[in-house]
């Protein structure tokens, strides 16, 4: 009865889901216009000039010299080892802020740091949720070699979630970390709905995978046209860009972190990771006190049972400081293997 | 007099008297016949197109003409090669400095006139090919400016040689020791006796009354001026020749007949005068 | 109880061990015909403003229109080595504005203004137009509208001016919306190393 339930609902879930999508994808696809017509057959002619023939140095005199034309070099590539190892540092230390230092206030200066260097200063590209892209792309089209980089991008943060859960969530992503700073007003979502738009990542990450495997021609990264704030990382972007982020913001003021929970695809990836954690977030392992202060102070519902669920707690370390039980940095080895929660 | 078009020979394909890939020059003999230059080789075809003769050339050849011998010479990168009336190769002619590229010769029975792109100047050379003097470095340093990449010129009746010079948009005229006679010609879009473009004209040959016809390129057009640069006729235009064409070498018979070689559809084509002319005299032939 | 391993807690290990593999396999597949970096590149073949054959058609400005930046990214290059040039440019002027008095066309092609023309070599006192001129292009003007290089391309002009991404002014985006906007599909990623 309670499956089939269920299996009602994800229908009717998907087939909402799929309407406005499509239509807002197709409506917002651009319409290639017709390449462009060849009057002459000249188009299919390989076609040959005395290549040699403009004016060279001495024909034009007076120790005239052919200027060289610049062509200036993409960044180098030390900058990308540097923002790998930046990434790696950043998620190490969101580990041990989240699950040994568990400080609000260490996470919170984490988050404002990653913000101002992986959105502001990088400007977002290539970010790991974009990366799904990439790497499905690079492994549908023996035509596109993915950077090593990109491969990094996507696999550290997922490496992570599965040692120590969702702590590319903390802070370190830039698009969580914008909107963990506006959240001020947060109301608390019903749980069966929390549920129930939560399973929006599922349907986002494979509508984006299935416009990535089109031919190359039509293939189009529907996670970038449609990243709320990469408009407002780069100061400059389309109206409907800026416009869903503004509409995120605003609504992440009251809601905790809607693009995160509802619709974030990468996020999806990492909750089925982060479920085989090595080490999750537990507020207090041995000494709950059933007052339930701790799941009143996660705006993100991801406590249940005064257990952090490993699939939903974004690692912000808010929990920690309402338990009046807690005791802030517990020595590393405190922690049994986070097989108490669910 | 004024011309129609009448007829259009060889063509892109692999049929006998068709090229494959280039066609890049063209000359006329006093009987009517045409000497194709394309797909380094040279066809010989009947004033209506029927092949006569065809062998290959040292390298592609961009330019041809006819001596007073029935000889073929045929400019290349490079060299001149001289092939006899049935195309046995009788001589090749290098210069690694001289002949660059080799886009128009004129041969008299005295002097060689050949026409370098790469130099961007005519060379005079008399008959035991020493050379006597070039045209066009008294008046400009670096030669005529040649954009298009062809240079191009005829000689007249009187040993004078008119040149097109397509970088400056006008037609000169040049005593063989490289005196200048004189110029006609001025940049122009809308008005059909001015040359458009960047670089027109860019091929030239002269009709048996000494007139000056000429073809241009983007916005590719045959076009006939009198002696003195006055326009008399425009003959064709881009609905006779493919957009695209540049550098069309053209030749006029001794009848007046024109070719005009389309260097996208890789055809000749042939314009005949409503009226026949009573003169001869026409590109390549000795006088 | 806390030292014992559970059922669930041998699964959960194994799910955790197949999944580290599964990545690091899924890793090194990918690495293997990896490269350093891409950068978006524009295919003069392809780009109908450069592509021979594509004539009498008006030039398309997408790369100026689309960029996320306010000054697009793209940029009209003149390669000087391929440039004839000549004294008139069919990319500078505008050559079917009406003929001056000096005998040059009126007005010039480029709506910003961008190309700069100037005499270089030996420069003929008497007739300006037996002079070689330079053609430069003000990377700060141009917004890389592609009029030039309609006005260059075959066989009007010798097509020396190509439209090229900049790189130290593209901001590499992972979903270059010029590159889905463009009509010839002529962007295309290339490794830089």
């Amino acid at each position: 009865m309670r499956a089939r339930r269920m299996a009602v609902t994800t229908v009717i879930a998907l087939v909402l889901a799929s309407i406005p999508l499509a239509t807002s994808a197709v409506h917002a696809l651009p319409t290639a216009s017709p390449a462009a017509a060849d009057p002459a057959p000249a188009s299919q002619v390989p076609y040959t000039r005395p290549v040699d023939m403009a004016p060279d140095e001495e024909a034009i005199g007076e120790g005239y010299v052919t200027p060289e034309v610049q062509r200036p070099l993409p960044r180098s590539v030390w900058w990308q080892i540097f923002d790998l190892a930046l990434l790696a540092a950043a998620l190490g230390g969101a580990a041990w802020i989240v699950l040994s230092r568990r400080s609000r206030a260490a996470a919170l200066a984490l988050t404002v740091g990653c913000l101002a260097y992986f959105g502001f200063f990088r400007e977002g590209c290539v970010c790991p949720i974009g990366s799904i892209q990439n790497v499905t792309t690079a492994i549908v089209d023996p035509n596109y070699a993915v950077p090593v980089y990109v491969i990094a991008t996507f696999i550290l943060p997922l490496a992570a979630a599965l040692l120590f859960g969702r702590v590319f969530c903390s802070g370190v992503c830039a698009l969580g970390a914008i909107q963990e700073l506006v959240l001020l007003k947060p109301i608390e979502v019903p749980r069966r709905l929390d549920r129930f738009l939560a399973s929006f990542r599922w349907i986002y990450l494979a509508v984006a995978i299935g416009f990535v495997i089109l031919p190359a021609a039509s293939r189009d990264f529907v996670i970038c046209r449609f990243d709320p704030f990469v408009g407002f990382f780069r100061f400059t972007g389309t109206f409907h860009m800026l416009f869903l982020g503004g509409a995120f913001l605003v609504l992440g003021i009251f809601v905790g972190r809607p693009y995160c929970r509802y619709l974030c695809p990468y996020g999806a990836l990492l909750s089925a990771f982060s479920r085989y954690a090595w080490k999750s977030v537990s507020i207090t392992p041995d000494r709950e006190l059933d007052c339930g202060l701790c799941s009143k102070a996660c705006p993100y519902g991801a406590i249940e049972e005064m257990r952090a669920v490993r699939t939903s707690c974004l690692s912000c370390a808010r929990c920690y400081g309402s338990c009046p039980v807690h005791r802030p940095a517990e020595p590393a080895g405190a922690q049994p293997r986070g097989s108490a929660a669910a | 007099m004024s011309y129609r078009l009448d007829r259009k020979l060889a063509g892109r394909g692999t049929g006998e008297s068709q090229f494959r890939a280039e066609l890049r020059a063209v000359a006329c003999d006093g009987e009517r016949q045409w000497y194709l230059a394309g797909d380094q080789e040279l066809e010989v075809l009947t004033s209506d197109g029927r092949l006569v003769n065809r062998w290959a050339t040292g390298r592609p050849g961009w330019s041809v003409a006819i001596d007073e011998r029935q000889r073929i010479w045929v400019g290349e990168p490079g060299q001149i090669e001289i092939f006899s009336a049935q195309g046995q190769l009788e001589d090749t002619w290098r210069s690694t400095e001289l002949f660059r590229l080799v886009t128009a010769l004129a041969v008299t029975p005295e002097e060689v006139f050949v026409a370098d792109a790469g130099s961007r100047w005519i060379h005079r050379f008399d008959s035991d090919r020493r050379l006597l003097n070039h045209i066009g470095d008294k008046h400009r340093k670096g030669g005529f400016h040649i954009p298009s990449g062809v240079l191009d010129f005829a000689l007249d009746r009187d040993a004078t040689l008119v040149v097109a010079n397509p970088g400056m948009h006008r037609v000169e005229r040049y005593d063989p020791d490289g005196t200048s006679r004189g110029h006609f010609g001025r940049f122009g879009q809308q008005d059909p006796a001015a040359f458009p473009g960047c670089c027109n004209p860019t091929n030239l040959a002269l009709g048996p009354e000494g007139e000056i016809v000429v073809t241009e390129k983007a916005g590719p057009r045959l076009k006939i001026y009198d002696r003195d640069g006055v326009l008399s006729e425009v003959v064709a235009d881009s609905a006779t020749f493919d957009v695209a064409c540049k550098n069309m070498d053209l030749a006029v018979d001794r009848d007046g007949s024109i070719g005009v070689i389309d260097t996208i559809a890789l055809d000749l084509a042939v314009f005949e005068p409503k009226m026949k002319p009573g003169a001869i005299s026409a590109e390549g032939v000795a006088p | 109880m806390s030292d014992r391993y559970t059922r669930r807690d041998v699964l959960e290990i194994s799910a955790r061990g197949v999944a580290l593999v599964g990545l690091g396999g899924l890793g090194s597949l990918l690495a293997v015909k990896a490269h350093g970096d891409d950068a978006w590149w524009i295919d003069p073949g392809k780009c109908v403003n450069s592509r021979l054959g594509a004539l009498g058609v008006e030039a398309c400005q997408s790369c100026a229109t689309e960029c996320v930046l306010p000054l697009s990214a793209v940029r009209a290059v003149n390669d000087f080595a391929s440039c004839g040039r000549c004294y008139i440019c069919p990319a500078y002027f505008d050559i079917h504005s009406a003929v001056g008095p000096d005998g040059l066309p009126s007005k010039t092609l480029c709506p910003r203004d961008a190309i700069k023309r100037e005499p270089i070599g030996w420069i003929d006192p008497d007739d300006p137009a037996n002079n070689y001129y330079e053609y430069t292009i003000d990377e700060s003007l141009c917004n890389g509208c592609g009029l030039c290089v309609m006005g260059c391309k075959e066989p009007a002009g010798l097509g020396s001016i190509k439209l090229e991404v900049r790189h130290d002014v593209c901001l590499a985006c992972n979903r270059c919306s010029i590159s889905t906007a463009c009509p010839e599909d002529a962007y295309e990623r290339l490794p830089t190393t």
